[in-house]
C-alpha cells in the first residue's frame, strides 16, 4: 500500500543485509508479517498508525511507491476483469472447471428429462381434455337434434316440408269424430309426420270427440271446414286418402266436399306445450 | 499514496477496458488475486509494523501469484483442481484475516 517514506533514498535495502530482529517491544504480540522478512524498524519511536498516515501524504513519489503502485495497478486490474467476468451473466460459466460444467450439463440434462416428462404427461392430459370436450360438445349436438327431431312428433316446434293440404266441406254437419279419425288413422298410415287440423297440433296422444255439432280435438272445438295441413310424402298421401272405399269415398258420402292439394311447402305451427308424463318414466334412466 | 492511486487506476482500468479473459489463465486468474491480496494485505501489515521492504514485497507479491496458480494448475493435472483451490483460498483468507487483525491493532488500537 504504501512505501517506505521514513527512510528516504535506498537507505533501508542497505540495512537489509543486517537481519535485525524486528520486534519493537510494543508489537511482540504481532506474528512475524507473513512475505516480509524482518527488516528493523527504521523509527521505532513511531507507531503504526503515525507511519501509515505518513505513508499516505504527502505523496512521495519514491522507487519503492512506483514499483509497489505497478503491483497493486496489476492487482486492481485483476480484480475488476475477474469481478467484471463473474458478474456477466452469460459467462458465468466461462470460469468454472471442467468438472463442474459436466456435473451442470448433466443436472440440466436431468431437468430437460423431468420437465418433458411432464410436458408429455401435461399433453396428454390435454388431449384427453380436449376429447372429452370433442365428445360432449358432439353430445350435445346430438342431443339438440334429437330434441327437434323429437319436438315434431311430439308437437312442440313447428316443422316445415312438402306435403298436402286437406280441406273437408261440411255443409250438411255429418262429419263426426271417427271420420276426422279415420283421415288420421289415414294419413300416419300413409307416413304423415306432422299433422295440424284447424290449429290445433294432432300428436299421439291427440283424442277426438263429437261435441254437439262441431268436433272437439283436444279439448279445442272446431268446426267446418276442416282444414289438414299434413307433412310427408305427398306421392303417398294423397293416395292414400283415395284409395276406394278410402276417406275421401266415405266422407263424400256423407255429402261433404273434399279437396286434396299437394305442395312443396307445407308449414305446420301449432305447438303443443310439452307435458310431462305423471306416471310413465324412462326406463333406461 | 501513489501505491493507493495505482489501485484505483487498475481497478477503473479493468472495469473500463474490461478484456477478454484468455482461456488459458482464466481458471487462475481468482487464485491469483486473492493471493495478490494476501500479499497486499501482508505488506499494509509490514508498512505499519515498520518493517516494509519493496523488494521482500514486490517479491513475496510475484511469488504467490505465480505459487497460487501453479497450485491451481497442478491440482487441475492431478484431478483435484476444486479441492485445491478450496484448500489455498481458505489458507490465504486466514492469513488475511491476521493480517487483517495486526493492521487493525496497529491502526485501532484494538
Amino acid at each position: 500500500m504504501s512505501g517506505q517514506e521514513e527512510t528516504p533514498g535506498n537507505r533501508l535495502r542497505k540495512e537489509l543485509p543486517e537481519e535485525l530482529p524486528a520486534t519493537p517491544a510494543e508489537e511482540t504480540e504481532t506474528t512475524e508479517a507473513t512475505e516480509e522478512s524482518g527488516a528493523p524498524a527504521a523509527e521505532p519511536g513511531l507507531t503504526g498508525r503515525q507511519r501509515l498516515v505518513q505513508g499516505l501524504w504527502p505523496p512521495r513519489v519514491t522507487r519503492a511507491q512506483l514499483i509497489v503502485a505497478v503491483l497493486l495497478f496489476g492487482l486492481g486490474f485483476g480484480l475488476a476483469v475477474q469481478v467484471a467476468s463473474n458478474s456477466d451473466s452469460d459467462s458465468a460459466l466461462r470460469g468454472a472447471r471442467q468438472e463442474d460444467l459436466v456435473r451442470i450439463l448433466d443436472e440440466l440434462d436431468d431437468r430437460t428429462q423431468r420437465l418433458e416428462d411432464e410436458k408429455q404427461g401435461l399433453e396428454k392430459q390435454r388431449d384427453e381434455l380436449e376429447n372429452s370436450s370433442d365428445q360432449a360438445e358432439e353430445a350435445r349436438k346430438q342431443t339438440v337434434e334429437k330434441e327437434r327431431q323429437l319436438g315434431i312428433l311430439a308437437g312442440t316446434v313447428a316443422a316445415q316440408g312438402p306435403g298436402i293440404t286437406m280441406t273437408i266441406e261440411d255443409n250438411k254437419g255429418t262429419v263426426e269424430a271417427d271420420m276426422l279419425l279415420d283421415a288420421i288413422q289415414e294419413l300416419r298410415a300413409a307416413g304423415a309426420e306432422a299433422i295440424q287440423v284447424n290449429g290445433v297440433r294432432v300428436v299421439a296422444g291427440t283424442y277426438l270427440s263429437d261435441s254437439g255439432k262441431s268436433v272437439s280435438v283436444d279439448g279445442n272445438k272446431i268446426t267446418a271446414p276442416f282444414r289438414f295441413k299434413v307433412i310427408g310424402n305427398p306421392q303417398d298421401l294423397e293416395p292414400a286418402l283415395n284409395i276406394p272405399g278410402g276417406v275421401v269415398q266415405t266422407l263424400e258420402k256423407e255429402q261433404a266436399t273434399i279437396t286434396v292439394e299437394r305442395s312443396d311447402k307445407i308449414v305446420v305451427d301449432a305447438l303443443r306445450a310439452a307435458k310431462r308424463p305423471d306416471y310413465a318414466r324412462s326406463s333406461s334412466q | 499514496m501513489i501505491a493507493v492511486l495505482g489501485l484505483v487506476v487498475g481497478v477503473v482500468a479493468g472495469l473500463l477496458v474490461r478484456p477478454e479473459v484468455p482461456a488459458v489463465v482464466e481458471p487462475y486468474l481468482p487464485i491469483a488475486v486473492v493471493a495478490a491480496l494476501d500479499a497486499v494485505f501482508g505488506g499494509l501489515r509490514a508498512m505499519l509494523d515498520g518493517i516494509f521492504d519493496d523488494k521482500v514485497f514486490v517479491v513475496s507479491f510475484l511469488s504467490n501469484v505465480v505459487v497460487a496458480a501453479l497450485i491451481v494448475f497442478l491440482g487441475d493435472k492431478l484431478g483435484v483442481g476444486a479441492q485445491l483451490s478450496t484448500g489455498v483460498v481458505v489458507v490465504l483468507g486466514i492469513r488475511i484475516f491476521s493480517n487483517a487483525a495486526a493492521i487493525r491493532r496497529h491502526v485501532f488500537r484494538a
